[in-house]
């Protein structure tokens, strides 16, 4: 009855041909991924090195791409912010990989959930037909349903180190290496293309002048970065400020990971905790937001054209970082014809990973690899549903004294002090290398099209 | 908008002509290149042969000039200030180049400019030169395609492309050169082949698009189609897809030609929609595509539906004489597909389908199909009861009325019974859906369709604001008198089991499906299943599920606690205290404790809710039964919380507090919050059945120590009072109170008024919040409290007990009054929109905050 080991890499490998696999297959990974995904909380622990996706919307094709650019699972970790499905002509192969590789390698890639995980969406988007054309029942369509209900609303990344090791990557043919820094510099943003060429680089403590230098001279990417805005000074379609403070070491702090983006309702990522997020998505209050929010040049809180959840401003994200002692937030939502985009002093970013969007919007796509702080050994983290008590990891809100899971670990100590130590600073943002890619080549598939209607009466 | 680009800088020889006293004036030989100056502005040059730096030409292309192309290297055109010029090319190609250069500029001009109504119609005649296309062949193909290319830039231009190419049949003259290229296996050709019936789809005529459909060319038309230059190595297989005739299933044979003409048309539609231009539909084309669908769809199940001929041949097929099983099932899956497409059809033509379906024996279809072993026709016979309760609940209900009063099965019944023992487990779960559906008192007033695929709670909450239909009542009352016993059966056998380890995947299942079933029952039949699960025990059954190691099983069973103690009812509330029900959600929660994970979050939502709801009965229960365990809870605040709470509600009281005494009743009474919670529905299910509920209500008031003062009528008669009875000075003071306190007041009576004034209170206060920290403003909130507290000793008490409970609510609700206020003022005030409305924020964690403490 159980879909297990060898049937499990089976159904992987049908899938990854982009073949669905038969409905008591699916019935069978579904339940198996519930009873996962129900152990997880609402926000999860991811330790760091991990590969962050934005939405994939059923472009399964450009999902084999992001992996064979990004590694494949499970030599890379990675974290999806949601929106697998809709769309796109194949969201349920994409979906159901993406659910079997959670299964097999759970520890490996994490799933969030995104506003198309959602009946309601899912009816008016396409994946409810596509599951209806495919298997002749809106069966398969309620199994994913379920499954949707248990997925996270958010994870957290920590041990992220502050400095990429540096790629022995290429230079991209229109990269100017003088603008690159030196090699022994601290890099804080890598963009690198999908041959792993370097496009543009930006080191930490650069000063200001050169790197804007380095912005005008290297202005790279195929992907015609969106013009920056006068006060920053960052390479062109991150954010990054040349005035990142001076103080080396890897500390960073820990990145949030969610679909949408912050929620007025949501003060701190501890009151996530404090939602039962099995139901369906609603159509207001912090579960909403979270799934539903942009962020925009806006002073404070706005209301959102979606009609859903909030626009919010720089003030907004930057107190909510300091608050959590987070350095960033990384979230999807949003079409960015770039891949991705940081904002408000790279306290946030865009990543979206569906190039070539609904198969005509023609952006390039972009996945962010986060690296692993080498220095700090030793400050073990809880994996998923692990017993909290003992060794730190994230633990929820009131560290103080809390009696219960005694030992506050590492990183009870470094929240109190970070948050003495530096007032109002922002933590210094993890190194960022983002890989950008264009839709998959055109004659490595089919042409994508939806099933046809097999039988008709009518 | 990217820029045009710029035409190959190949030299373009040309004659530039200017038109002068009727007779074309030479003036001069040079080449011709087009040059785009800026998002706005593209120019034609052309400078001498012999003289390169002298400009014989310099004119700006305007967007609606009328350039026009003659023979093949002439064009024409009126400068601004009228004087007429042509450039005449020495080849074809460069006039070519120029035009199309010209025609690209033009229609991103026109994209760019605003939209002028009337002025452009006035151009667009000067404009509408026909356009004429040589006879095509293998050889004239780059011609034709870069001339349709021109055309289709513009939408005069498409015009007149789509009338030439319907008055002069010009797609069936194309279809032979696809089958010749393909013999001379020119791969160039077939790409421009399939370029140029792109373009002619995509011109998107509905006409075109429904003559390329028909018999004698669609597959000479997807035959093109299959040559896609964006796939040059790949070739699809439409044709041989199109061509097989056994995907069509005739169940009965359709006589009239004109019908069974358009069934295929309909299919071919659909399969250019879905596969062969799935990729490149533009949205306009999608939405002509998808209209000619639907009213095809809707021509062929009217006329079958009208046919009566047909509809006994149809349901002749369920009679015993027909042996073809296999003609059964696609009987159904036929019968399937109509109630599908009947949908979205016009009401009357609805009902009169349905009447002449049920007539010719539909329920039998309906019995026969959810009885058939193959779950397909489970699924097919499930999907059409529930089409049938969507159009009409009241009918079927009078159907199984009158079954029962025939000693029948009703469908009821027979839908419980399958449920029970249904084996797979997706039609199961349409099952559970089907009985929700028809014994949701509302299922007439909204759409099934989005209940099936509606998260069934969520709906719950979204409905119940409709009064419910007296034969919808009895037929309620019916079923809990007769079905609900044996629909709940299972999990009344639960009782005096002694272990919950070894349930097998079929049980799981089903007693998720029956706990679902009865949150759904408790929110839409409130006073009804009160009785049912009292009688039945069945809380303490559900209760005993959260034993069962299957998580989310436990954690289904869990939310029905979390359901009934949302409903605010002072019943469900003691059923859960009397019972010691909460014993296994502590069991939970310890199991769980600290981990992380949604069992674990969904304990402490609960709990989170019953202290920011201040429920004092439950509150009370809690600290008095379960204190040391609750005390040594500490990763979280929520337990010395309500531990806190307790203790100052039995603090003897103070002076001041005895003063008040009343405030302290009012927000004691436990169903406070539930017109908002569940709408009038409650209060609708409260009235009529105020007299037979209150011993429950009162029973037992004084033994559990609960102010007794409350009387559920309160709730029922809840805020018909407006709330504005307040002192003017004390609003000015603070606006943070009249937002609160006339959230509901203004929802209920005059939105349109009291938003304005409380989006201004709100911008106001956001002003000052703005940039402080929350907890600040959920210090600003207690103030708040407490100096309301402050102004209700003053008001006289008969009205202030009113207040007080609303009050309280609303500020919970806060929130939401605000958005669909914020909503309201950004219509309001136009453009003004999304900036800096800081509002609510504060607000609402201020509330929270100051509950949290």
């Amino acid at each position: 009855m159980s879909i297990g080991g060898s049937d499990l890499d089976k159904a992987i490998g049908q899938l990854r041909a982009c073949r669905p696999i038969p409905e008591n297959q699916v019935r069978e990974l579904c339940y198996k991924a519930r009873e996962l995904l129900i152990e997880e909380g609402n926000v999860v622990g991811v330790d760091a090195p991990v590969t962050i996706c934005g939405d994939i919307h059923g472009q399964f094709h450009d999902l084999m791409e992001l992996f064979r650019v990004g590694g494949d699972v499970p030599d890379t970790n990675y974290l999806f912010m949601g929106d697998f499905v809709d769309r796109g002509f194949y969201s349920l192969e994409s979906f159901l990989l993406l659910l079997c590789l959670k299964v097999r390698y759970p520890d490996r890639i994490t799933l969030i959930r995104g506003n198309h995980e959602s009946r309601q969406i899912t009816t008016v988007y396409g994946f409810y037909d596509e599951c209806l054309r495919k298997y002749g029942s809106a069966n398969v369509w309620r199994y994913c349903c379920e499954v949707f209900d248990y997925l996270a609303l958010g994870a957290l990344v920590t041990g992220a180190t502050t400095s990429l090791s540096p790629t022995d990557g290429p230079l991209a043919d229109n990269t100017n290496i003088d603008s690159l820094p030196d090699s022994d510099a601290d890099i804080e943003i890598e963009t690198l293309n999908a041959n792993g060429e370097i496009m543009y680089r930006y080191a930490r403590n650069s000063d200001s002048q050169s790197s804007a230098a380095s912005q005008a001279n290297s202005n790279p990417a195929s992907s015609s970065p969106v013009a920056p805005t006068p006060t920053r000074t960052g390479p062109a379609g991150t954010g990054a400020s040349g005035s990142a403070n001076g103080s080396k070491g890897n500390d960073t702090g820990a990145i949030l990971c969610v679909h949408g983006g912050l929620s007025p309702l949501i003060d701190t990522i501890d009151k996530i905790r404090l939602l039962d997020r099995k139901q369906e998505v609603p159509h207001e209050g912090a579960m909403c937001d979270l799934l539903w929010s942009d962020p925009d040049e806006i002073d404070g809180w706005g209301l959102s054209p979606r009609g859903a959840g909030f626009l919010f401003g720089a003030d907004i994200v930057k107190c909510f970082n300091h608050r959590n002692d987070l350095s960033l937030i990384a979230r999807a939502h949003q079409l960015v014809m770039e891949g991705f985009k940081e904002m408000f002093d790279s306290t946030i970013v865009t990543v979206w990973s569906a190039p070539n969007y609904c198969y005509r919007c023609g952006n390039v796509a972009a996945i962010l690899e986060l690296g692993e702080d080498g220095s700090n050994a030793g400050f073990v983290r809880r994996s998923n549903g692990d017993q909290g008590g003992g060794n730190g990891g994230w633990v929820l809100g009131s560290n103080v004294g809390n009696g219960n899971n005694g030992g506050q670990g590492g990183n009870g100590n470094r929240r109190l002090s970070s948050v003495l130590g530096d007032s109002m600073r922002p933590r210094e943002g993890p190194g960022r290398r983002y890989r950008v890619f264009e839709a998959a080549p055109q004659d490595s598939r089919g042409m994508p099209a939806k099933k046809p209607v097999a039988d008709y009466f009518l | 908008m990217a820029l045009v680009g710029a035409p190959a800088n190949d030299r373009k020889r040309v004659k530039v002509y200017e038109l002068k006293n009727n007779d074309w004036f030479d003036r001069g030989t040079g080449f011709c290149r087009g040059v785009v100056v800026n998002q706005e502005e593209a120019k034609i040059l052309v400078s001498s042969e012999d003289d390169p730096s002298r400009q014989l030409l310099e004119t700006k292309i305007g967007k609606d000039d009328g350039y026009q192309k003659q023979q093949d290297t002439l064009i024409v055109w009126t400068e601004t200030n009228g004087t007429d010029m042509a450039l005449s090319f020495q080849e074809p190609e460069g006039c070519a180049g120029i035009w199309d250069f010209v025609n690209e500029v033009q229609s991103r001009l026109q994209a760019l400019a605003p939209d002028d109504g009337l002025s452009d119609d006035v151009n667009g005649e000067q404009n509408n030169t026909p356009i004429l296309l040589p006879s095509p062949d293998l050889g004239n193909l780059p011609e034709i395609e870069n001339h349709m290319r021109a055309a289709s830039g513009t939408p005069n231009g498409r015009e007149a492309l789509a009338k030439f190419v319907l008055s002069q049949d010009y797609i069936r003259k194309m279809i032979p050169l696809v089958e010749m290229a393909e013999d001379l296996e020119s791969v160039s050709d077939l790409h421009r082949l399939c370029s140029i019936m792109k373009m002619l789809i995509l011109l998107n005529d509905t006409s075109i698009i429904e003559y390329v459909v028909t018999d004698d060319v669609i597959l000479g038309v997807v035959g093109a189609l299959e040559y896609d230059p964006d796939f040059p190595l790949h070739k699809a297989n439409h044709r041989q897809y199109l061509s097989d005739e056994s995907k069509f299933k005739e169940v009965v044979k359709i006589e009239e030609q004109f019908i069974k003409k358009k069934i295929h048309y309909t299919y071919r539609l659909q399969y250019l929609k879905d596969v062969v231009l799935a990729r490149i539909l533009d949205d306009p084309t999608f939405s002509v595509l998808n209209s000619l669908i639907f009213y095809h769809q809707v021509d062929i199940v009217q006329n079958l539906q009208a046919n009566p001929s047909f509809l006994k041949e149809l349901f002749g097929i369920f009679s015993p004489k027909e042996h073809n099983l296999q003609r059964k099932k696609d009987a159904v899956l036929f019968i399937q597909q109509c109630c599908a497409i009947a949908k979205s059809i016009q009401a009357n033509a609805r009902a009169q389908l349905y009447q002449n379906y049920i007539n010719a024996g539909l329920l039998d279809v309906i019995q026969f199909a959810l009885k058939h072993q193959d779950a397909a026709v489970r699924v097919a016979g499930t999907d059409i009861l529930v089409a049938l309760i969507d159009h009409d609940a009241l009918m079927v209900r009078t159907l199984v009325f009158k079954a029962i009063q025939e000693k029948a099965k009703p469908l009821t019944d027979t839908l419980i019974e399958l449920l029970l023992i249904e084996v797979d487990l997706g039609v199961k779960a349409q099952m559970a859906d089907a009985i929700k559906i028809l014994l949701d008192p509302n299922a007439n007033s909204a759409s099934i369709e989005a209940l099936s695929r509606t998260n069934s709670d969520f709906l719950a909450k979204v409905r119940g604001s409709l009064p419910s239909i007296p034969q919808t009542d009895s037929f309620i009352q019916n079923f809990y008198d007769e079905s609900a016993r044996k629909l709940f059966q299972p999990l009344k056998d639960l009782e005096g089991r002694e272990s919950m380890d070894d349930l097998t995947i079929q049980e799981v299942s089903l007693y998720s499906h029956l706990v679902e079933v009865l949150c759904f029952f408790i929110r839409q039949h409130s006073y009804r299943s009160k009785y049912f699960i009292l009688s039945e025990g069945l809380a303490a059954r559900v209760a005993q599920l959260m034993n069962c190691p299957e998580k989310h099983l436990k954690l289904t069973a869990l939310k029905y606690f979390r359901t009934c103690i949302g409903l605010h009812d002072e019943f469900h509330n003691r059923q859960i205290t009397g019972n010691r029900l909460f014993e296994p959600i502590l069991q939970i929660l310890f199991d769980t404790m600290p981990r992380d994970n949604l069992l674990n979050s969904a304990c402490l939502e609960l709990f989170e809710f019953i202290k920011r709801e201040n429920i004092k009965m439950i509150i009370t229960h809690l600290v008095e039964t379960y204190r040391d365990r609750l005390e040594t809870v500490t990763y979280v605040d929520t337990f010395q919380s309500l531990i806190m709470r307790y203790d100052q509600m039995h603090e003897p009281p103070t002076t001041q507090e005895l003063e008040n005494s009343f405030t302290s009743v009012d927000s004691d009474t436990p169903a406070r919050p539930v017109g908002l919670v569940n709408g009038n529905k409650w209060g609708h299910g409260l009235k009529e059945s105020d007299h037979e509920e209150h011993p429950y209500f009162t029973s037992d008031d004084d033994d559990d120590g609960l102010p007794s003062s409350v009387k559920p009528a309160l709730n029922g008669a809840s805020p018909v009072r407006p709330l504005v009875n307040y002192p003017d000075d004390d609003g000015d003071e603070d606006g943070m109170d009249i937002l609160a306190s006339s959230a509901p007041s203004s929802v209920a009576h005059s939105i349109s008024t009291s938003t304005q004034t409380q989006v201004n209170t709100v911008e106001s206060t956001a002003k000052s919040e703005t940039s402080s920290p929350p907890e600040r403003a959920s210090e600003k909130r207690r103030r708040e409290e407490d100096e309301e507290d402050e102004l209700l000793a003053t008001l006289p008490s008969s009205s202030s007990k009113r207040r007080a409970s609303v009050n309280s609510s609303s500020s919970t609700k806060s929130l939401r009054n605000l958005r669909r206020k914020g909503s309201l003022s950004s219509t309001k005030d136009g453009g003004g929109g999304p900036k800096g409305i800081p509002i609510v924020i504060p607000l609402k964690s201020g509330g929270e905050g100051g509950d949290g403490d």
